[in-house]
């Protein structure tokens, strides 16, 4: 029997008066892939966010691998013990500039794992190749198009075989044509079946690569569903209409 | 005497203070000064408790005194009880803390320009608020601070002069001496400033070259 990975409950979040997350839940079974879609200002990011310990919620409730963590009190202690199981893919990619791709990829192992540097670097390569990019393994950031780094920043969040990895809108600071090499690289990592929660405004994208779709909107799930029956059969008024908005006739009758 | 063999004569009896005091001065001093910077700069962008209040007091009052005054300080204060200060040391020791407050807020305006999404990066890996500073933030800080510290530090190699004024023989006070004896102020007054221009004019080119090496990450190396 599996356990749930992931548990959070009536996750609140509030900016400046303004309540972004309204009592959230939702639970991630291991395997999982989870896309999250919503209109813009939805909440998502901040989401991920709280559910990753980048941001502090104002209250909830949050389990994952079996262990409680307090999402609005956390200490930097708790939290980098939820860092050392979860890795996350930034919509800006946020490699370290002064680090090459390979140093990108080994310095959470070393530096955060203390593993030897030789068996870091195998990992890495290896993590690079997956990606694609073992051939620009010494380059620094700079030196890479927008889709090479955000290649990197994946290698970089599956070196330390994480129990999930969250994606935040992995490809919308790319130019069109680099956003099929991200995806892709996504798409098989689904094959090795390993837990990802995808936040993004590519639907067809969402619909191909996910198990469970969640739509969200103003600061809730609004409804949330097995992928195919989510895109078939979509129960919500307003899910519909943002799927009509978002993908043509066509797309959302094959499969 | 003429006055191009009193310049011959006397630049080894200038240059030779110059390569026993103001250089290693200049060394010991920035050397200090950059721990202190360092050091502070964290503490101020971290916001340690408390800490963090000592550090913003010390880089007031630094920069809102004179350090010919801070120098004065320095010396004399220590003979109010009875101790009788070593001019150099006190020198190091005043310059020290004197650059590393004006390093100090260099380094942490540099660190406050390297984005967030590095330090959450840094969390994201496994990484300790410490072990980011080190790997990630502070290299950064430090190539975008490299221009302004190198300023700071030719703008120091200068103001060792001022050391002249607590018995330590540098290159100005040697210059003095010779020029009291003399009276052939103007010569030797221009024959110091070249020399100071040399030591200066060493740093920038050892500045430049730094900047290169340093380049490789933010600089675009064409078909690399
Ligand atoms: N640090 C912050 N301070 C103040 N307000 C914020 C902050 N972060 C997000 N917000 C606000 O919270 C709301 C939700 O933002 P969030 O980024 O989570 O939305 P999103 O669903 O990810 O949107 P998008 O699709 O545009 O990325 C927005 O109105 C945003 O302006
Ligand atoms: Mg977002």
């Amino acid at each position: 029997m599996t356990e749930t990975l992931l548990e959070v409950k009536n996750l609140h979040k509030t900016f400046d008066h303004a309540e972004v997350l309204k009592g959230v839940s939702l639970s991630v079974m291991p395997g999982e892939v989870v896309a999250i879609v919503g209109p813009s200002g939805a909440g998502k990011t901040t989401l991920l966010r709280c559910l990753n310990m980048l941001e502090r919620a104002d209250a909830g409730e949050l389990v994952f691998d079996g262990e409680h963590y307090d999402p609005a009190g956390f200490g930097r202690r708790e939290a980098s013990k939820l860092h050392k199981k979860t890795g996350f893919v930034f919509q800006d990619y946020n490699l370290f500039a002064n680090k090459t791709a390979m140093e990108n990829v080994t310095l959470g192992l070393t530096s955060g794992r203390g593993m030897n540097r030789h068996k870091a670097e195998e990992i890495a390569a290896e993590m690079l190749r997956k990606v694609g990019m073992e051939e620009k393994s010494d380059r620094f950031p700079l030196h890479l198009s927008g889709g090479q780094q955000q290649r990197v920043a994946i290698a970089r969040a599956l070196a330390a075989d994480p129990k999930i990895i969250y994606f935040d809108e992995p490809t919308s600071a790319l130019d069109p044509e680099l956003t099929g090499e991200v995806l892709e690289v996504i798409r098989k990592l689904k094959d090795s079946g390993i837990t990802m929660m995808i936040v993004t405004h590519e639907l067809s994208f969402a619909r191909d690569v996910s198990t469970r779709m969640i739509f969200m909107e103003e600061g809730s799930i609004i409804e949330e569903g097995n992928t195919r029956e989510f895109f078939a059969d979509p129960k919500n008024e307003r899910t519909r209409a943002f799927i009509g908005m978002n993908v043509d006739g066509t797309e959302k009758e094959e499969q | 005497m003429n006055v191009w063999q009193l310049l011959i004569e006397s630049f080894p009896r200038i240059i030779l203070p110059g390569l026993a005091m103001t250089v290693p001065l200049t060394i010991f001093a920035f050397a200090l000064a950059l721990v202190i910077a360092v050091i502070t700069a964290v503490i101020v962008y971290a916001d340690v408790p408390v800490l963090a209040y000592i550090a913003r007091i010390y880089i007031w009052m630094i920069r809102g005194t004179p350090l010919l005054v801070q120098l004065m300080v320095g010396y004399y204060g220590p003979s109010a009880f009875g101790i009788k200060p070593n001019g150099f040391v006190v020198a190091v020791i005043v310059f020290a803390i004197n650059e590393g407050a004006y390093c100090a807020e260099t380094i942490r305006g540099c660190m406050e320009g390297v984005s967030k999404g590095q330090l959450e990066a840094g969390y994201c890996v496994g990484l300790s608020y410490p072990k980011i500073m080190i790997h990630v933030i502070l290299p950064q800080a430090f190539r975008a601070a490299f221009p302004a510290l190198f300023n700071s530090m030719i703008s120091m190699v200068k103001d060792t002069s001022l050391a002249s004024n607590i018995t330590v023989t540098e290159m100005f006070l040697a210059t003095r001496q010779i020029a009291g004896r003399t009276y052939q102020f103007l010569p030797l007054y221009l024959e110091v400033a070249f020399i100071y221009l040399m030591f200066s004019t060493i740093l920038e080119l050892i500045q430049r070259r730094g900047e290169k090496r340093l380049g490789r990450y933010d600089r675009d190396v064409a078909g690399s």
